[in-house]
């Protein structure tokens, strides 16, 4: 109880000032255009290489933005209260997407790098031929203009109605955003679930696996769970938000950190031990490569960082009601999300083993820092919490 | 402690009007240093834990200890018997620890089997459950405690209990119906 806040917010909200994070906003506009500009050497000078890497660093920051865009639904459709006060950053986070999407420009130019069913004429595979209604470039380049435009336009919606309210109070924007939220709930399920297959399973064609959209979900939602510490925590060390987040807030978040850290784990696993249980050829062929060499190391260093680690810790309630502490958690899950998309991707490449390339951290740090710079462009154009949404003071004033 | 006509005390009750009055005097007889003392509410009120003084509970040591016991059994009743006393090869799989995600989901099961029995049988026994009756019903306006009344009992058991000091405490902290509540 004392912990919590009990000073109510000035209704115009918090601003970040327009001048606060010019220094920052230039070293990653400049760390951007290097970064991005180096990938362009990689793609002329190792055009492989860089496809992949290109869509690894891709499939990283998409995954946890898209996760992002999950809890905005989910905190309008259960109707939560507690998430009230960080929902501006996961909407400032999810408007990245559109960022994405140009990022999405080089996969469509590279895509006879990264999918090899695309260079397979019709008639030479026959399991390929059955597939040709599912598995073809027009369809292919339909499915994933569907999923930005979705995204990017649900996102735009919830933002916008959302700033609107900032500005008049008027709860029928919280009504708005809630029918929106049930509409987009079966269309994001479809999308994550469809983009998984497409752009992460599409590298192997002959691999079959049902779980694997729950699967890339599971890992999106509890990385953005913490990217959004991460996010909430900076800010907080900025000087903002100091009486509108709590340590109770803090305390949920570590929850759905932990409760995805098993989700991912229980998904994962569900997922391995059907196919090594089973032992079909057609399926086994993913594990084997990924249990063998050099990457079997990296595969059980996943599931020991990704799971045992961070579960044991989070079990721990004071851990999570100490925001430091739960940083240092939320940074590694974080960066597990990207050895877990690493593990994902490059094997289709380097089969023999691991193979770190100079050309997998250029797109991972250029588009990072290039997300970066538009984060900070977007959050200060609205207050950094939404100011007169109709549940703030209940979410204020939020109690473990 | 007993009343002039011989029957043993159980404690002293107040009854409170609103969930906040009870909130506020829940502050006060904690400050006041008493230990042994509860209250009666429709349904939870927010905070009431931190205002009673309550602090954390032990419930999830006992959980932990029941998860603990529960994964070890497992770990026990499956490597035991089909690795180290009848070895068998199954599906072709390894007669080692890379066994183990077959074995993962009993694991899995026992720890929250156990974890669920101990926090079921720690929270009946932290509750004093089961039992026939409680001293509090002898009270007859504590009916009430399920429907629309809140209350407020400090047990003679208290070290720091006397008849005089609760009645005072309870009455200055807004309490109505001041009464002693016998034991049988």
């Amino acid at each position: 109880m004392s912990e919590r806040s009990d000073v109510i917010p000035a209704p115009e909200g918090e601003y970040i000032e327009s001048t606060r994070f010019a220094p920052l906003s230039f070293v990653l506009a400049l760390l951007g255009l290097a970064g991005l500009g180096l990938s362009v050497v990689g793609a002329f000078v190792s055009p492989k290489q860089f496809s992949f890497s290109w869509l690894f660093a891709f499939a990283y920051y998409f995954t946890m933005l898209a996760g992002c865009f999950f809890w905005i639904i989910v905190h309008h459709v259960v109707d939560a209260e507690w998430s009230v006060v960080v929902r501006r950053q996961l909407e400032n986070l999810a408007m990245l997407l559109a960022v994405m999407m140009v990022f999405f420009v080089p996969i469509v130019i590279y895509r006879h790098h990264l999918y090899e069913w695309m260079n397979v004429k019709v008639g030479v595979e026959p399991i390929l031929d059955s597939k040709r209604a599912y598995l073809n470039w027009h369809f292919f380049l339909v499915r994933s203009v569907f999923y930005f435009v979705f995204f990017i336009a649900a996102t735009l919606l919830f933002r916008r109605f959302s700033i609107r309210q900032d500005r008049d109070g008027n709860p029928a924007f919280t009504i708005k955003m809630r029918r929106l939220a049930f509409v987009a709930l079966p269309l994001f399920g479809l999308s994550l679930t469809f983009g998984a297959y497409d752009w992460l399973l599409g590298v192997d064609y002959r691999w079959f696996s049902t779980m694997w959209g729950v699967y890339i979900f599971a890992g999106a939602a509890g990385s953005s769970m913490s990217l959004l510490v991460l996010v909430i925590t900076a800010l907080r060390k900025a000087g903002y938000l100091k009486e509108t987040v709590t340590v109770e807030h803090y305390h949920i978040m570590g929850k759905w950190m932990l409760a995805f850290v098993i989700f991912w784990a229980y998904i994962g696993f569900g997922q391995y031990m059907l196919i090594w249980y089973a032992n079909m050829p057609e399926e086994t062929e993913y594990f084997i490569r990924r249990n063998t060499e050099s990457w079997n190391a990296l595969s059980l260093f996943l599931v020991i960082g990704r799971f045992f680690v961070p579960f044991v810790l989070l079990l721990i309630q004071g851990l999570k009601r100490k925001p430091h502490r739960l940083c240092l958690v939320a940074g590694w899950l974080v960066f597990m999300q990207m050895v877990d998309i690493y593990i994902v991707i490059l094997p289709a490449l380097h089969g023999p083993g691991v193979l770190i390339s100079i050309w997998d951290f250029m797109p991972l740090i250029g588009m990072g820092a290039t997300l970066a710079f538009f984060f900070l462009w977007i959050a200060r154009r609205s207050s950094l919490f939404p100011n007169r949404d109709p549940r703030l003071l209940e979410s204020l004033h939020i109690v473990n | 402690m007993r009343t002039p006509s011989g029957n043993k005390v159980y404690g002293m009750g107040a009854e409170f009007p609103s969930a906040s009055s009870l909130y506020e005097a829940a502050k006060r007889v904690r400050d006041a240093g008493f230990k042994k003392w509860d209250v009666h509410s429709p349904f939870p009120i927010h905070g009431m834990d931190a205002a009673m003084g309550l602090g954390k509970s032990w419930l999830s040591a006992v959980v932990l200890v029941g998860g603990i016991t529960g994964l070890l059994t497992a770990v026990i009743l499956e490597f035991g018997p089909s690795q180290i006393i009848y070895p068998l090869i199954v599906h072709g799989k390894p007669v080692d620890w890379r066994t183990v995600p077959a074995f993962f989901p009993i694991m899995f099961e026992l720890t929250i089997l156990f974890s669920a029995f101990s926090a079921f049988f720690a929270v009946l026994t932290m509750n004093g459950l089961p039992r026939w009756n409680h001293p509090v019903f002898n009270w007859r306006r504590f009916s009430r405690a399920t429907n629309d009344g809140f209350f407020l009992v400090i047990e003679a058991r208290d070290p720091r209990f006397t008849e005089l000091e609760a009645r005072e405490l309870l009455e200055q902290s807004g309490g109505q119906h001041v009464t002693i509540i016998h034991e049988e």
